[in-house]
């Protein structure tokens, strides 16, 4: 391994990269904007959800009870009809999330004492939307002070990110998705334009060796992915004030280590392809659509059937990603992250080895 | 010197699936040898110079490159050859400079001797004021010189060029043929493949490739011994009633006509031409040149072509079927097409030459309706190609360099789709096909794709593809290149019979000599038409009595030259 060499490939790799703003573009910017487009865009809280109430009691009660599912913040006014079937129709029509039936007879009942039928109905068109609506109504009605006692008196408490903020969870997410998405994409891009442009002959016919060829590639890549690491953090952290309760620095070092690995995964797939076009679908199909689908990004892997838990488990955003929201959320540190480091460690190594091993330095 | 070799090549072969690409292939290249490999698109050179660059592993046989095995020690033979590819194989984001040292660097060429090495190769090169350009802004000439410097700069013992004048205008063609005189000077042994039978006659020793498989070898001297005997020159006043002779010969492989009366042509057996006397000045056997070697050598064994039926003319157009008026063309400031006129009769053949970048395809694309002039007018049978483009494009057939055919298609779906395509009518397809088929002197086609097909069939068969729809006008762009000299020589006799009936035709092409196929010569460059006319005119123009065409267009650059100066 001679370090001119491979100094020369990397620097003539930086050049060609700082003159082509596409790539540039794609560097930067695509990262960013994609951090920004999902960070604003998924977002699994449930607020200021449209409530049609039909008080048909207009006592005291029934607007206290009124007053408490407006002020939660979960839901909205959306209109007060008398008739029931009004509401009805707002539920057919999409206008409204849910709508709560208060009877007459509502103060009455509840002040003897006796059983108190109030009817809540949720749109269940949006499974997640609607149990999660659900749960708030259910939890509003049974604090409204009545004769209603449980047995036992629950103490739930949520750790780590008690307002629920899904944009909490999402952002340290989405540094492993933005990660796995655009560095291997370019790294392969890169390699593939070689081929496919015919450039790469005149590097097969040299004394450079293919150690010297995939470090000199994989160099400058890994410098621009850690690049992308620090503006996506540094972005999602500071822009959408996530904080973070574990070691910034942590997060760095195991992220410069994913990023050398999913530089890796895109060298990778540059020896198993001719072209760019080639390069760009298997990319996206080894690395954007299991970091979206299967790293529990969004969708959680527990509650996957087994045989999806163990496809899951062969790419390594979950491993980071448990290892990022680990670090910004709970403040986990080195002891409690550690296997997932060693994974992601070993998973660098093995793809590395097979990248090394399936280049060759020849045409066919 | 054979006891120190630096090829030697033993029965090398290469399969691709169960295609043999190369086969059987055995030969040494000593020191300081210039070794060419000759032969059409498709005969396998890439393939045997890749093996000999140790980046392809043979599948048969034995290659020693430089003293090591091209198998076992490839990397040693990678490190130590220089490898020029085909096509631009530099980095076009690159400025000349960084190019240069980039190879340096990755070429283990000592720091202390880069300098001087470089400034040596680029002033060689032409290219020491450039050295702050970026490659891809070069022109296709230079950027060929560039990449012969890169693969120089660490001195190699051996260069193995790939083609290295494809596509290179004649100017620079011969710079390049300059720095590599030098680098054969210094000692090196060269190794080239080309598609240029001319090049053969610059190497000590010439390999003969067809299909793979080797036709003859020796020195250009020991080649043309065979041939000899089989090549006639005939000087006549009536080159076409000759033209007509040798064409009704079984014996006759192949003629051309190399100056306003004078005819070349090879034959099956040592024996003149059987033509009448009448209009003939002189008739003598002749030296045979490497092009002749090459079709005396790939017709033994191969059937003769069968002379193409001519149908009675189409219906033909009174007055011009193609005329442009001051058409020009620019893109932003530059202008690749400037205040051209012309004007072409119908079963006329109008050649275009000039060098790259003269603005032959732009022009074309301008009469396909394909680009709109930014100012002047065409037409095509009369119709506006800038306005009319509909009815232009029925009347217009277009071939272009690639032979766009679908590779995964057969023959007869790729027929079928260009027919569709074209608008020909269902109920008449067949028959059209059939038509366009004969037309193509393709006697059968089968039902492999494509891709599979020789580079000589898949240009007929994108000939028949672009006339399936029976064109007023056939535009054919460099039809020619890459493709051996007996197929070049049967390709042009099926456009001549397609003139005859009455098909317009206009062609571009690198191949200087097969201009005399053409009726007007017209002389391009720098977007301009600087002359027009048959052969001899132009070289009445110029004050020559013989010339080859090389000579005249040559002639017409200089004297526009001078005019620029002057003005």
């Amino acid at each position: 391994m001679k370090l001119r060499r491979m100094l020369a490939f990397s620097r003539k790799e930086v050049l060609e990269i700082s003159r082509d703003p596409f790539t540039v573009a794609v560097a930067i910017f695509m990262p960013l904007v994609m951090l920004f487009l999902f960070a604003y865009a998924i977002s699994l809280d449930v607020e200021n959800a449209p409530l049609v109430v039909v008080d048909q009691d207009k006592s005291a009660a029934s607007r206290d009870l009124q007053a408490r599912f407006l002020n939660s913040g979960y839901f909205m006014l959306k209109a007060a009809p008398d008739d029931a079937r009004v509401a009805e129709h707002a539920l057919m029509r999409g206008e409204t999330r849910a709508a709560l039936f208060i009877p007459n007879g509502f103060a009455r009942r509840l002040s003897r004492g006796e059983p108190t039928p109030v009817q809540l109905i949720v749109d269940g068109t949006y499974a997640t939307t609607a149990s999660i609506l659900s749960a708030y109504g259910r939890a509003i009605l049974y604090a409204f002070p009545g004769e209603l006692r449980l047995p036992i008196q629950p103490e739930v408490r949520v750790w780590y990110n008690p307002q629920l903020r899904s944009r909490d969870f999402i952002v340290p997410g989405l540094f492993a998705v933005i990660l796995m998405a655009f560095p291997p994409l370019l790294t392969a891009l890169a390699v593939a334009r070689e081929k496919e442009l015919g450039t790469i002959a005149q590097i097969y016919a040299s004394p450079m060796t293919k150690g010297e060829f995939i470090a000199g590639k994989l160099l400058p890549y890994a410098v621009i992915a850690f690049l992308e690491l620090l503006i996506v953090v540094g972005g999602g952290l500071l822009w959408f004030s996530v904080p973070i309760r574990g070691s910034l620095l942590l997060l760095i070092v195991v992220g410069l280590l994913y990023v050398v690995c999913t530089v890796s995964i895109g060298l990778l797939v540059s020896t198993l392809v001719r072209t760019q076009l080639a390069a760009m679908l298997v990319a996206l199909i080894v690395t954007l659509m299991p970091a979206f689908l299967f790293s529990g990004f969004v969708y959680p892997i527990f509650t996957m059937p087994v045989a999806f838990q163990s496809y899951a488990s062969a790419f390594p955003t979950r491993y980071f990603l448990e290892a990022s929201r680990g670090i910004v959320l709970r403040g986990a540190g080195l002891k409690e992250i550690w296997a997932y480091i060693a994974i992601i460690a070993a998973y660098t190594v093995v793809v590395f080895a097979l990248a090394a091993w399936r280049f060759r330095k020849r045409i066919a | 010197m054979l006891s120190d070799p630096i090829v030697e090549a033993e029965g090398l072969g290469r399969r691709y699936g169960g295609r043999a690409v190369v086969q059987d292939v055995s030969f040494r290249v000593g020191r300081g040898e210039v070794f060419g490999v000759v032969g059409p698109d498709g005969a396998g050179k890439t393939t045997l110079l890749q093996m000999l660059a140790a980046i392809l592993t043979p599948s048969e046989g034995h290659c020693r490159v430089l003293g090591e095995d091209v198998r076992r020690r490839a990397g040693l033979v990678q490190a130590r050859v220089g490898y020029m590819s085909q096509g631009f194989s530099l980095y076009d984001r690159l400025t000349v400079a960084e190019n240069i040292s980039f190879a340096a660097d990755i070429r283990d060429v000592p720091k202390a001797a880069l300098a001087e090495r470089r400034t040596q190769l680029l002033a060689m090169a032409g290219l020491e004021r450039f050295q702050d350009r970026r490659e891809g802004a070069l022109s296709g000439g230079m950027r060929k010189k560039l990449a012969l410097c890169a693969n120089l700069i660490h001195e190699p013992p051996l260069l193995i060029l790939d083609e290295p004048s494809l596509g290179v205008d004649p100017l620079s063609r011969r710079e390049l043929w300059k720095i590599l005189e030098a680098a054969r000077a210094a000692g090196r042994s060269i190794v080239f493949a080309t598609s240029y039978m001319d090049e053969a006659d610059a190497s000590d020793r010439v390999l003969l490739l067809r299909d793979g498989r080797p036709l003859a070898m020796g020195t250009p001297a020991e080649l043309r011994a065979s041939a000899r005997g089989r090549v006639y020159r005939i000087e006549t006043a009536e080159p076409a009633a000759i033209e007509r002779e040798l064409a009704s010969d079984p014996e006759v492989i192949s003629f051309q006509r190399r100056s306003g009366n004078e005819i070349r042509a090879q034959l099956r057996t040592a024996r003149p031409p059987a033509i009448s006397g009448k209009a003939i000045a002189s008739i003598a056997a002749v030296e045979p040149s490497m092009e002749d070697v090459f079709t005396v050598g790939s017709a033994d064994g191969a059937p003769p072509m069968s002379a193409p039926q001519i149908a009675s003319p189409m219906q033909q157009m009174e007055g011009p079927v193609v005329l442009t008026e001051g058409v020009t063309r620019r893109f932003g400031a530059f202008t690749a097409v400037d205040k051209v006129s012309l004007s072409i009769r119908a079963g006329e053949v109008l050649g275009l030459l000039g060098p790259n970048g003269a603005g032959k395809t732009t022009l074309i694309r301008i009469l396909c309706g394909l680009l709109t002039p930014t100012e002047g007018r065409a037409e095509i049978a009369g119709f506006d190609v800038a306005h009319q483009s509909e009815a232009v494009r029925t009347r217009i057939g277009y071939m272009s360099q690639k032979f766009s055919l679908y590779p995964d298609l057969t023959a007869h779906e790729n027929l079928g789709f260009f027919g569709r395509a074209y608008g020909v009518a269902r109920s008449e397809l067949e028959s059209r096909i059939g038509w366009a088929v004969a037309r193509a002197g393709l006697e059968q086609i089968d039902e492999r794709p494509v891709g599979g097909l020789s580079g000589a069939v898949r240009q007929r068969l994108a000939l028949a593809c672009a006339i399936v729809h029976r064109p007023q006008v056939l535009f054919l762009d460099e039809p020619t290149s890459g493709v051996d000299p007996l197929s070049r020589f049967r390709f042009w006799r099926l456009i001549a019979a397609l003139a005859s009936e009455g098909v317009s035709i206009v062609v571009t092409t690198h191949h200087l000599e097969e201009a005399t196929f053409c009726d007007r010569l017209g002389l391009m460059m720098d977007g301009r038409l600087i002359a027009i006319g048959a052969l001899g005119a132009l070289m009445a123009d110029l004050g020559l009595s013989t010339a080859s065409v090389e000579d005249v267009f040559l002639g017409f650059i200089a004297r526009e030259r001078l005019r620029d100066k002057s003005t």
